[in-house]
């Protein structure tokens, strides 16, 4: 006998309304959702019970009775370990059985603060994770979870949304990741729309990650998309964010010194000849000369600078005071702005659901003419075809565009390599602006020889405005990825999923140096296409199978069909045609352009088997089989497994009030990985020819057919605690992973003829502690407080390489440093020169000057954090909300090039120190100037001898690279918002909106500790392996923004 | 399905298979460039054979060799780079079943010749080094050799080439054969010079064996400027004289000429003073000095001729060739001619190749302090002074022949951060890739700095 019961359901917190609630009969499928004002209307039979769910609450179950009306409470949903967590391949868990360590962020955590990469945002958000973003506008965003696993292979996560493997590809060249120029292009998880994410999961370790196969040794963050609700819903976000840098980060110029390096020229420190043309000899000064220890700032002395011989300028051929610059290139840095919308539509019947989304991030940078672009669309929907079988499908288009990205490195095109290293202190940089924009010409400061014609060029450096106006670069990503899927529900407890996955991108990228510039005129372009397709077909069983009992079982297949097409050309020898962008405007004969085509195809089989016996306790079992083409056939099947356990301990202590629950978990899996592609047979280089003479080289890495799979394996321990009622509560890990067998081109003597051979060699261990805590330490009514901290150590050691080598160069900077895996020491040693020492002293040779080894593979620095943490607290009272976010790196080393080369070239006000007599250092020592550097001489007795301050006395000349390498270290105020939502009653009185949210939020706020002078510590050049170096590093932005967001 | 997934692994845009001859050209291309180069990466003999000045960045004109791993570069370049091109082309050659045997024994010969040139290079610029085990893909970390024995069977094997050698065979062919065009018996007269070169380079240690080696390649050696061994370049981009390139297209103004080049060529009104450099803004020639900052307008500058994009680099030739014999007479070698006359001829030679005229050559000669007769010091002094100027532009072999003669005595760079180096220290990866090999070979040569004298260098 049925019968039709109502009811509303409201929140628990303001009493408002809720819609969207699922409402359903227990034991059947028949359910209704409620509308717009919380109501809803069910026919139910005697005795029945009825279950009310939404996302963010506690479920609740009610039996009906006799009622006819029943109003229901929800109540927000705190508790942690009873949250769902999504899995490995998209299945869902709670968290009360989860035997790994997994971590969950909500999607509006990440896009409170607006940036273009929700990535950049998890910092320090999830222990185990580093991240580490440039300041570079669209650059790369380095994600490692869990330290560097791989010796020369990529160690940063697998990106994987709504079951879709999505390429991260970093195409950065060698030579930007050491600073030796190009643009960071950045990677290519950006293109994932923020605004569409409803949650991330990091998964960190193998067990939790086996089942993704090799890829997935180094931790996937598993990315959920936002779902329809039921009913119509739209929401519409609008956003402004400006952006300065912080002055902390950049450079601070000396103002008492100019051009020069410490040589009298021709005379009194200038050159001398007669400028104007008068018949007399003047002062001048050295504009070749690109530094700024010359002569003492006077301004009586009137003098020619560059612009003396800028015929369009103001100065032509007159004299100016000689003073320090009005203008420091801190100038240079322009507001940042960006603004970003983002609409979304979704809506679900009984038949099915609908999302569309549109997303428009536009973001102009600190330098001037930087821009990227984001345009990101998505629809996704899915149609229930009966009551088993489900059809959906999801695809997210992106298209990015840049133009003007910053050069990086030590190039001409990375304006902050003077900036920072090679400046003359006189030099104004608005006087530069000017002299640019007069007539769009390269009027540099540093003209090679000021005295000719001939001589009226760029020695070093051109215009900055010139570099930013008529160099940059260009470059588009369009990308489509998606899925498309059919589910079978054969049973209650049985589903079969049939579904193919695709991620493809084409993107393009053209760089170019003007006729009339420094360097040779040029232009080259790069096309790169990269598809991949994934197979995958899968079986879940769930059922309870003896009483108290469940089994969830799953057996799968997975092909992995991917590609990477691509095509570099450039011109040769100068452009013909000034302004003329294309090959064929070369002025010598092009080099062949580079073709690339690496297909690659992996096939895995996988099973797994999950028992949990009361929801106390869980087994949990995998095993996958990966066959991977780029293996020699003979070996390129690879078998690994994991195994896990998780107990619910606090199951069995039922009385006490202040425990909420308690778990304990462990696991052990291995993983096995491919060879990188073309690692087996050796093919042939082909060197440009020399006019009708073909060349061709033997290649310098020699490749190895009997290659074998290398293979992770990892532990894992945890422990999860709530008390008082989830008010507070903790997770803590320990882990321990080897990488063994690695595959890698182990660098060999050269006199083999090779640098580097593939080989199967070295063991990497990680081992290391993560811990979240949370705790809501005020709840009432109106006002809570929540604060979660995170917390990771990770300890990495080098265990052993390949036969008896000690050390394996990953990188070579400059400066003699190096990025080295050394046998005993932590993954990332920097190692250049350094210091002689006597009894632990410095060691002063008889000349007053540092004494400092020859040789350049000491150990100078450990890139590695000690720790790194974050603290976010939410403060909420009533409709605001205040969350601010501290991110902490402590320890780990960089080598700063800028302070390498600036602090010899005396840019930096280091250079001007009073010394120990109160007089200026840079007089001379026979006027009681000069310095004593801080040390012994060889006989143990304290240095006394002053020296000249002169050109390279604090910088590269005369100190070891070991000087300018810095503790890294960082305290950050990342983030902070506020977020004011309209009272109810004020947006029911609008008509059609739900809900407006008004935020002001700020980004990089404060650096609140660091000890990188004048620089971000975390300033890189790019993701991937090497770290620790900064050269020509940008200043952070520091931005603050407003948001409105809509809900209709 | 296996068979299908190994094929995703085949290389499609690079080849498994090339022509033997364009590994060869690729080598004597590669290490042509390697001697050429100004680049303060890899080359930077110019400065410490004070030929050039530095006007603003000093270091490497100050012995840092270690800050931009110049060791480093030089080894890979000459292994690497260049001997394993030399292997790989002769490998290929020797499984040629379709060539006939006397232009395979050429070819074979030729790029022996070539090896043993870079090998002389390695072992004169680092002692002893990995020879016996090197280039063996099965011998990832090979022993060092002693340099004398290396040296000795450097010799050898120009014995043998120049036995093999069948001039009226084919060689390679003239587009294959960037030196000589394709010209067998030019190869055989460079196998002679080279074989002088490396002989003589242990007079001073082991008479017997230069004494040998030198009358053995003295008729065959190289005779006139026509037999130079030259690798010319390019003027279209991208084979371009390394120095044009990074001069004059890299806009690099800061070599300058040393003081104590200039000196001498203003001391006797060189006729080569023109060609080897330009004169400063003032219109006049002047040096600067080698590790002290000079103003760069102020002095001269690379000459028009070495900074030309098609300009030549010199591999062996006939000047060097006769200051050799002019040597082998002082040391009593049974050569033709005198010694006066030998070092007349590479006087006369050098200049007519820089352009000169044979009556700017006499005049040269005909003052008294260069006349051989009459010029100052013993014959050391007189042939290392003369050969010193004319070998600038071959900064590598002009840093030999210091080394071997101590002539003339050069300034030391102001702030030098070592005495004049005798060697390059070994490569960097050496210590931590070779350990134990580059331990044992440190010590047998008497320690791994750049101040150790190689077992050739008695004074």
């Amino acid at each position: 006998q049925s019968r039709v019961v109502t009811g509303k359901v409201t929140a628990s917190e303001d009493g408002t309304a809720l819609p969207g609630v699922s409402v359903s009969l227990k034991g059947t499928s028949r359910g209704v959702t409620t509308t717009a004002d919380g109501s809803y209307k069910i026919s139910i039979d005697n005795g029945a019970a009825l279950q009310f769910s939404f996302v963010g609450y506690k479920p609740q179950t009610i039996s009906v009775g006799s009622q006819s009306t029943i109003n229901v409470v929800l109540v927000a949903d705190a508790a942690e370990l009873s949250e769902v967590v999504v899995t490995a391949l998209g299945l869902t868990r709670t968290k009360n059985s989860l035997p790994y360590a997994a971590q969950q962020v909500k999607g509006d955590e990440l896009t409170r603060v607006r940036t273009g990469n929700a990535f950049s945002a998890l910092s320090g958000r999830v222990a185990g994770l580093q991240i580490t973003q440039g300041n570079a506008i669209g650059g790369s965003t380095n994600v490692v979870i869990r330290g560097n696993k791989s010796l020369t292979g990529n160690n940063q996560a697998l990106f994987v949304v709504d079951g879709v493997p999505v390429d991260n590809t970093n195409k950065n060249t060698a030579n930007q990741q050491t600073g030796r120029g190009g643009y960071d292009y950045g990677n290519a998880a950006a293109d994932i729309n923020p605004d569409d994410i409803e949650s991330m999961t990091v998964l960190k370790g193998a067990a939790a990650t086996a089942l993704y196969g090799s890829r997935a040794s180094n931790g996937v963050i598993m990315i959920t998309s936002k779902k329809a609700k039921k009913g119509l819903g739209l929401t519409i976000n609008a956003g402004l964010t400006v952006g300065t840098i912080d002055k902390s980060t950049f450079a601070t110029y000396q103002n008492q010194y100019g051009a020069g390096y410490s040589d009298p020229y021709q005379k009194d420190g200038f050159l001398y000849f007669d400028a104007n043309g008068d018949g007399t000899k003047d002062l001048v000064i050295n504009t070749a000369e690109d530094a700024s220890y010359g002569t003492k700032f006077n301004p009586a002395l009137m003098v020619y600078q560059w612009d003396s011989f800028d015929p369009a300028g103001p100065n032509y051929l007159k004299a100016k005071p000689y003073t320090a610059a009005l203008n420091t290139p801190a100038k240079f840095y322009e507001t940042a702005i960006s603004n970003n919308v983002n609409v979304q539509l979704d809506g679900a019947t009984d038949q099915g659901t609908f999302k569309l989304g549109y997303t428009r991030n536009d973001e102009r940078g600190t330098l001037p003419n930087s821009n990227v672009s984001k345009n990101i669309m998505n629809l996704a929907g899915s149609y229930n075809i009966s009551k088993k079988v489900t059809a959906s499908a999801a695809a997210n288009f992106s298209v990015i565009e840049g133009k003007g990205r910053y050069g990086s490195g030590y190039s001409g095109l990375n304006v902050n390599q003077n900036f920072r290293q090679w400046y003359q202190t006189n030099v104004d940089i608005l006087d530069q602006k000017e002299a640019y924009f007069r007539n769009q010409q390269n009027v540099t400061w540093n003209w090679s020889d000021p005295s000719s014609a001939a001589g009226l060029k760029p020695i070093y450096t051109d215009n900055y405005y010139w570099t930013r106006y008529q160099n940059y670069q260009n470059d588009t990503r369009s990308r489509l990825f998606g899925n498309a899927m059919v589910n079978y529900k054969a049973a209650d407890f049985l589903n079969f999923m049939g579904r193919v996955t695709v991620d493809t991108y084409n993107e393009f990228q053209e760089e170019r140096i003007a006729v009339g510039s420094q360097g040779v005129p040029a232009y080259s372009r790069f096309d790169r296409t990269f598809q991949e397709l994934n197979y995958d077909l899968m079986g879940n069983f769930d059922k309870e199978i003896l009483t108290g009992l469940n089994l969830k079982a799953l057996a799968g297949l997975n092909l992995r069909k991917s590609y990477i097409r691509s095509i570099s050309a450039a011109t040769n020898g100068g452009l013909i045609v000034p302004g003329l962008y294309s090959i064929a405007n070369s002025r010598g004969t092009v080099s062949a352009p580079t073709e690339n085509y690496n297909p690659r195809e992996v096939f895995g089989v996988f099973g797994g088997l999950t028992f949990t016996y009361k929801d106390f306790l869980t087994l949990d079992g995998t095993i996958r089989q990966d066959k991977s083409s780029t293996l020699p056939v003979a070996n390129n099947a690879y078998l690994y497994y994991a195994g896990s356990a998780s107990w619910l301990f606090s199951h069995h202590i039922e009385d006490l009030p202040w425990l909420t629950s308690g778990k304990l978990r462990m696991n052990y899996a291995t993983v096995g990985n491919d060879a990188p592609w073309g690692s087996i047979k050796n093919v042939y280089d082909k060197p440009d020819p020399f006019g009708s003479t073909i060349l061709f080289s033997a290649p310098s890495t020699q490749n190895n057919p009997f290659l074998k799979p290398e293979q992770t394996q990892s532990k894992e321990i945890g422990l999860e605690m709530a008390f008082l009622q989830n008010r507070l509560g903790f997770d803590f890990t320990y882990y321990h992973t080897n990488t063994l067998d690695q595959i890698l081109p182990a660098s060999v003597s050269s006199a083999t003829g090779f640098s580097s051979t593939y080989v199967n060699a070295g063991n990497i261990e990680n081992k290391g502690f993560e811990v979240s805590l949370y705790a809501s330490p005020i709840k009432t009514a109106d006002f809570s407080w929540n604060v979660n901290v995170n917390w990771t150590k990770n300890s990495s050691l080098v265990l052993s390489l390949y036969n008896d080598s000690k050390n394996l160069q990953l990188a070579t900077f400059q400066g003699g440093v190096s990025l080295n895996a050394s046998v005993g020491q932590p993954y990332g040693i920097l190692q250049g020169k350094t210091w002689k020492y006597v009894n632990g002293q410095k060691l002063v040779k008889s000349n007053g000057r540092y004494d400092v080894t020859a040789t350049t593979t000491n150990n100078i620095g450990n890139v590695n954090p000690d720790w790194i943490g974050g603290i976010n607290n939410s403060f909420k009272y009533k409709n605001v909300t205040l969350n601010f976010l501290i991110d902490m790196k402590r320890g780990g080393s960089v080598f700063s090039l800028d302070q390498y080369y600036g602090q010899a070239t005396g840019v930096y006000p280091e250079s001007v120190v009073v010394n120990d007599k109160g007089n200026p250092s840079r007089s001379p020592v026979a006027e009681g100037g000069g310095v004593i550097m801080p040390g012994v001489l060889a006989d143990g007795s304290v240095n006394t001898i002053r020296v000249e301050n002169d050109y390279g006395t604090f910088g590269y000349a005369q100190n070891p690279a070991a000087a300018f390498v810095y503790d890294a270290s960082y305290i950050k105020l990342r983030e902070a918002n506020i977020v004011y939502s309209l009272p109810s009653s004020i947006v029911r009185k609008l008509g059609g909106v739900k809900g407006v949210d008004l935020s002001v939020f700020g980004r990089n706020l404060w650096i609140i500790q660091k000890y990188v002078p004048y620089a971000d510590p975390e300033e890189n050049l790019s993701s991937g392996n090497l770290q620790g170096n900064q050269s020509g590093a940008y200043p952070t932005t520091r931005s603050i923004g407003f948001n409105i967001k809509l809900l209709f | 399905c296996t068979e299908d997934i190994s094929q995703l692994n085949i290389e499609t845009k690079r080849p498994a298979a090339v022509p033997a001859p364009t590994l060869f050209s690729n080598a004597v291309k590669t290490i042509s460039g390697s001697l050429a180069s100004p680049s303060v990466n890899t080359n930077v003999f110019r400065f410490t054979v004070s030929h050039w000045a530095m006007s603003t960045y000093q270091d490497e004109a100050q012995y840092d060799f270690a800050t931009r791993n110049i060791p480093q570069g030089w080894w890979t370049s000459m292994y690497r780079d260049v001997i394993a091109d030399l292997r790989e082309s002769a490998k290929l050659i020797n499984a040629d079943a379709s060539l006939l045997p006397a232009e395979k024994a050429n070819k074979l010969a030729i790029i022996d010749i070539m090896e043993v040139y870079t090998y002389s290079i390695l072992v004169n610029t680092f002692g002893n080094i990995p020879y016996s085990e090197s280039l063996n893909p099965a011998i990832l970390f090979p022993k060092y050799d002693d340099a004398k024995t290396v040296s000795t069977d450097l010799i050898n094997r120009l014995n043998a080439d120049i036995t093999k050698i069948n001039t009226s065979a084919a060689g390679f062919a003239s587009a294959e054969d960037l030196i000589y065009k394709g010209s067998v018996a030019k190869w055989l007269k460079f196998a002679n010079t080279l074989r002088m070169k490396i002989g003589m380079v242990q007079a001073d240690v082991d008479a017997n064996v230069a004494k040998s080696a030198v009358e053995a390649s003295d008729a065959g050696a190289i005779s006139s400027a026509a037999d130079n061994g030259l690798f010319t370049y390019m003027a279209a981009s991208p084979n371009q004289n390394p120095l044009y390139v990074d001069i004059v297209l890299g806009g690099r103004s800061d070599y300058i000429a040393a003081k104590d080049l200039m000196d001498k060529l203003l001391g006797w009104n060189d006729p080569r003073t023109s060609a080897f450099f330009t004169p400063n803004n003032a219109g006049v020639y002047a040096g600067g000095i080698v590790g002290k900052g000079n103003t760069y307008v102020d002095f001269s500058r690379a000459g028009t001729k070495i900074i030309d994009a098609s300009a030549p680099c010199v591999l062996a030739d006939y000047v060097e060739t006769e200051f050799l014999r002019a040597e082998a007479k002082e040391r009593g070698f049974n050569v033709a001619g005198t010694a006066e006359s030998h070092y007349n001829n590479a006087i006369r030679a050098s200049i007519i190749y820089w352009g000169g005229s044979a009556a700017d050559a006499d005049a040269y000669l005909a003052q008294a302090s260069v006349a051989y007769t009459t010029a100052a010091g013993d014959w050391k002094q007189k042939i290392g002074t003369q050969k010193w100027i004319a070998l600038y532009n071959r900064p590598y072999e002009g840093w030999v022949e210091l080394r071997r003669l101590d002539q003339p005595k050069i300034s030391a760079p102001v702030g030098a951060k070592s005495g004049f180096p005798t060697r390059l220290t070994y490569a960097a990866n050496e210590q931590t890739l070779n350990g134990t090999n580059y331990t044992a070979a440190a010590s047998a040569i008497g320690g791994d700095v750049v101040t150790t004298k190689l077992y050739w260098d008695k004074f």
